[in-house]
């Protein structure tokens, strides 16, 4: 974040990256680094053996054994297994795991090896077969069904209310607190649903904020502060929203501030 | 001289008055919730009014009695079965206040008094909004209230007396003696009841029939103090187990650390979507339904905490108090829900989604993820029970499972954290969603080819690595971006007040006004790079870290990576109550001395329990971790050696969160509720 002497480096990047008609050349200029880039990695991967380093087989057999430990339960201790349990029985089971190893046993084979001793309890994840599978399966179907439903209703949400886009940012809240859009549909939004009185000489102001240079407006604590201060707080051209927002011409006007 | 003393009886003393007070605190809680509740139906503002007294004063009585059991431990009264239990003459007066919540019965009280403050706060700064629904959250609050006072009077009362006085007490429990002791376990339980403030704001109003937008504003500012305290909790237990536990992890889904992750998920889900309805009014139900599925998540966080049937590392041991708290689960789940589907007709929120790529569908995924997440957390830990009952024989469910499943899970709401803040509210279109994040994916890009470049070739790791510079390259687009508005914005002059000088501000200063202007935003992206913080040390110690146990004689070496340690000698050094074995090591890095270290590890007798204290170099790359696992009787120890990329952000994140948390909630100059004040023309003359 430059501190001193502002103008300057912003302006060598900003030209570059289109402080005029941004439209087209921030794209443009972000598809040429992306096909760059995309170069780039294409020629990495296809070097990538070379840089891979090499490892000791044993220190290969040492991770896998780490990744076994961490496999297994300590059997007196609750909820840790033996690569972190400091007892002396999962001192011994870890020198179990690295000989059985050094045998060339599989994990598969040595996992089993302590199944067969301990019970199943032993293994710090359920099985992935037989009655177990249940474990595993039902959280990745739940969460997929959750949003499965999830995309479901945002899509009848979204269907289901063709509103049409408002061109006033503030009638947003209004329409919102209106009992009577839900049933009103369409008429709802440009309709203007205005509950209360008092707010008019607010919504003025904001409407002509709006029309003067389109900022966040707050939703809430519209209300006191000196005016000055209030609209030069809120109607802050500062807000990046509003940065991204001038250019945007079509659609409805993004309302991308917090209040 | 004899070992115990007899007891002095009918004296009355500190104790007595703790328990007097416990007992009278637990009356006007009760008292309060009926009192509050009735006075509501029968439209009676003094005995509502009363019930609201009675409710501040629970803080006072409270407070007597916590005071009560603090002077208890520092004058070592043993005659309190309590302070024997968890305290001995060679307990330094500091850990007092580890002490008071070492056992069941005085963290119930620590509980209880920090529920009795919070609700005091949040009903004397209740917005004007919910004040017709605050009777009924006092009484929900109350209710809850009178749940934790009757369970720690009737049966876990800190101030129960033995029969006799022992000459010294057990001692407080190793484990305990630690730092972050005193901030991590108060930090989680002040959490975790502390969700009970923005839930009974919204069963307030559900009970109130004010099922609009009231409640949004105090649901908001609470469920992010809960939120926050939740997460330092959980920092503070994860560098503690870091430091302490010796094993040189720092988490492992624990049930019980789960029991707390959960309710910090649902609750991180929250204080997303109730920024929807308090921009648009939207997701009532949702935001209602969220709050109760935290609240229940809490309820059962302390149901596990307390006797739990999981073991654990964190079991208060085997206690009683299981099944009540199991039975305030079941009410505390279901009524909030009846009463949801009961007020069910009244919630239809007017406003519907304008599109699917909009802030509001984001933040709706990301609600999703995290329940997701919160999901397949509760299925873990509730799954050795079922299979239990299913098949006769116990299933383990532990860290492989959940980092299997939970894992891309969590790699989905990084990316979410990336996309939604960009988006705009109501409807965005493809070409300006491209635009807003054409940079951030570029800098993603390019993140991982660099990693490809230096030979990273873990496709997990790349993913993450890549997330976080996508969503580290948004927040910072927009932090310059803003400042660069700012600044340029301030040399134009502002065009509402053309008679003001343009004085041109400086990029920082931009960059603070910025932040100021709209802190809830801006505070919460500090947020979101303290969790990419986070990230960056999961990632860096899951796929980057490397281990190794060895047995060393004194002058003996051993070498991981690039660095080599010589162990030098053990000294011995008896404590009151401990013996430490402290360890000299000397660590060298390429062949180079960095630094001598103590790793030690002591021996507490009495608890027939060792501790271990690892001695950590610690830098923004990476931690060298060396821990005493065993001391051998020859002299010999087995260390643990590890070398932990990238851990350091992980607990620098901790501040920082703290500090986008404050800023996200300061106050804004005015909180009045729209109400057109006097100067209204004038403004609008402007």
């Amino acid at each position: 974040m430059p501190s001193t002497s502002p103008p300057c480096p912003s302006k060598l990047f900003l030209n570059k990256h289109g402080a005029h008609s941004r439209h087209t050349e921030v794209s443009g200029i972000t598809g040429n680094v992306c096909v760059w880039l995309l170069g780039a990695l294409f020629l990495i991967v296809l070097s990538a053996p070379a840089v891979v380093a090499a490892q000791s087989p044993s220190q290969a057999l040492e991770e896998e054994a780490q990744g076994i430990d961490r496999m297994i339960m300590c059997p007196v201790c609750p909820a840790e297994t033996i690569d972190q349990a400091q007892v002396e029985i999962s001192f011994q089971m870890r020198a179990v795991v690295r000989e059985m190893l050094a045998e060339g046993k599989t994990r598969e084979e040595i996992l089993n090896y302590f199944v067969d001793r301990y019970g199943p309890d032993i293994l710090a994840a359920p099985p992935k077969s037989g009655v177990n599978l249940l474990a595993w399966i039902l959280p990745i179907v739940g969460v997929a069904a959750g949003l499965g439903g999830g995309f479901l209703v945002i899509r009848a949400m979204t269907g289901r209310g063709t509103v049409a886009p408002s061109s006033r940012v503030g009638s947003v809240r209004r329409d919102s607190v209106e009992p009577t859009a839900e049933t009103a549909g369409v008429a709802a939004a440009s309709a203007t649903p205005m509950d209360d009185p008092e707010l008019a000489p607010y919504l003025e102001i904001a409407d002509r904020l709006l029309s003067s240079r389109r900022g966040m407006l707050p939703a809430v604590g519209w209300s006191e502060g000196s005016p000055g201060e209030r609209s030069a707080d809120s109607g802050d051209p500062s807000h990046p929203g509003s940065d991204l927002d001038l250019r945007d011409a079509e659609g409805p006007p993004p309302d991308r501030g917090e209040a | 001289m004899p070992k115990d003393l007899p007891r002095t009886e009918g004296k009355p003393d500190v104790g007595d008055l703790g328990a007097i007070s416990l007992w009278l605190a637990l009356a006007l809680a009760a008292y309060s919730t009926v009192g509050s509740m009735a006075g509501k139906l029968r439209g009676s503002v003094a005995l509502v009014d009363s019930a609201q007294a009675a409710m501040y004063a629970t803080v006072v009585v409270l407070f007597v009695s916590t005071m009560s059991l603090v002077v208890s431990f520092i004058g070592r009264d043993f005659e309190i079965a309590y302070v024997a239990r968890h305290s001995d003459l060679a307990m330094p007066d500091r850990f007092t206040w580890v002490a008071f919540y070492a056992g069941n019965e005085g963290s119930l009280l620590y509980i209880a008094m920090v529920l009795s403050v919070m609700a005091a706060i949040a009903v004397w700064r209740a917005p004007e909004r919910v004040r017709d629904a605050l009777p009924y959250t006092t009484g929900v609050l109350m209710l809850v209230l009178t749940f934790f006072l009757a369970v720690t009077a009737v049966m876990a009362n800190p101030f129960d007396k033995l029969p006799f006085v022992p000459q010294d007490g057990e001692g407080i429990n190793p484990l305990l003696t630690h730092f972050g002791m005193f901030f991590h376990p108060p930090a989680l339980m002040a959490g975790l009841v502390g969700i009970s403030i923005p839930f009974a704001f919204a069963l307030g109003s559900l009970l109130a029939r004010k099922t609009g937008d009231e409640w949004v504003d105090p649901g908001r500012v609470w469920g992010i103090i809960t939120w926050a305290l939740l997460a330092g909790g959980l920092l503070l237990g994860s560098w503690w187990a870091y430091t302490i536990l010796g094993w040189g992890g720092y988490w492992f889904w624990d049930p019980v650390e789960n029991a707390a992750f959960m309710p910090w998920l649902a609750l991180t889900a929250f204080i997303h979507s109730i920024m929807v309805q308090k921009r648009r009014g939207m997701f009532r139900m949702w935001n209602i339904a969220l709050v109760n599925v935290a609240f229940g998540l809490a309820l059962y966080g302390m149901f596990m905490n307390r006797g739990g049937s999981v073991p654990s590392v964190h079991s208060f041991g085997a206690s009683t108090l299981g099944w009540v708290f199991l039975l305030f689960l079941a009410v505390g789940v279901i009524v909030p829900f009846v009463i949801f589907f009961w007020r069910y007709p009244l919630l239809k929120s007017a406003q519907n989604l304008d599109s699917m790529l909009s802030r509001e569908a984001a933040f709706l995924v990301n609600n999703l993820l995290l329940l997701a997440i919160a999901f397949v957390t509760l299925w873990g830990t509730v799954y050795p029970l079922l299979s239990r009952l299913i098949s006769d024989e116990e299933i383990t469910v532990a860290r492989p499972f959940y980092d299997q499943v939970n894992g891309p899970l969590m790699l989905g709401l990084v990316f979410l954290m990336g996309v939604g803040p960009m988006l705009p509210w109501r409807r965005a279109n493809w070409a300006s969603v491209r635009r807003a994040l054409a940079i951030p994916a570029g800098v993603a890009l390019l993140a991982v080819v660099v990693l490809l470049a230096v030979g990273l070739r873990k496709e997990y790791a790349l993913a993450a690595f890549g997330l976080a510079a996508f969503v580290a390259a948004g927040i910072l687009m927009e932090w310059f971006r803003g400042a660069r508005a700012r600044h340029r914005s301030s040399r134009l002059g502002d065009p509402l007040q053309p008679g003001r000088a343009p004085k041109g501000e400086n990029y920082a200063v931009a960059f603070l006004h910025l932040i100021w202007a709209n802190r809830p935003r801006y505070g919460g992206y500090i947020v979101h790079l303290s969790v990419l913080m986070v990230a960056l040390g999961i990632v860096g110690t899951s796929f980057f870290n490397s281990q190794k146990d060895v047995v060393l004689s004194p002058g003996e070496t051993a070498s991981i990576e690039n660095y080599e340690i010589k162990y030098l000698g053990t000294t011995q050094v008896p404590f009151g109550n401990r013996v430490e074995f402290i360890s000299s090591v000397e660590v060298y890095r390429d062949g180079e001395l960095l630094d001598t270290i103590s790793p030690n590890r002591a021996f507490y007798p009495s608890f027939n329990m060792a501790s271990t204290r690892a001695a950590i170099r610690s830098t923004p790359v990476e931690d060298f971790y060396v821990v005493p696992s065993e001391n051998l009787p020859d002299g010999d120890v087995g260390f643990r050696i590890l070398v932990n990329p990238l851990i350091w952000w992980m607990w620098v994140a901790g501040p920082v969160m703290v500090l986008g948390t404050i800023i996200a909630l300061w106050p804004e100059p005015s909180r009045v509720p729209v109400r057109a004040p006097a100067r209204a023309p004038a403004a609008a003359a402007t």
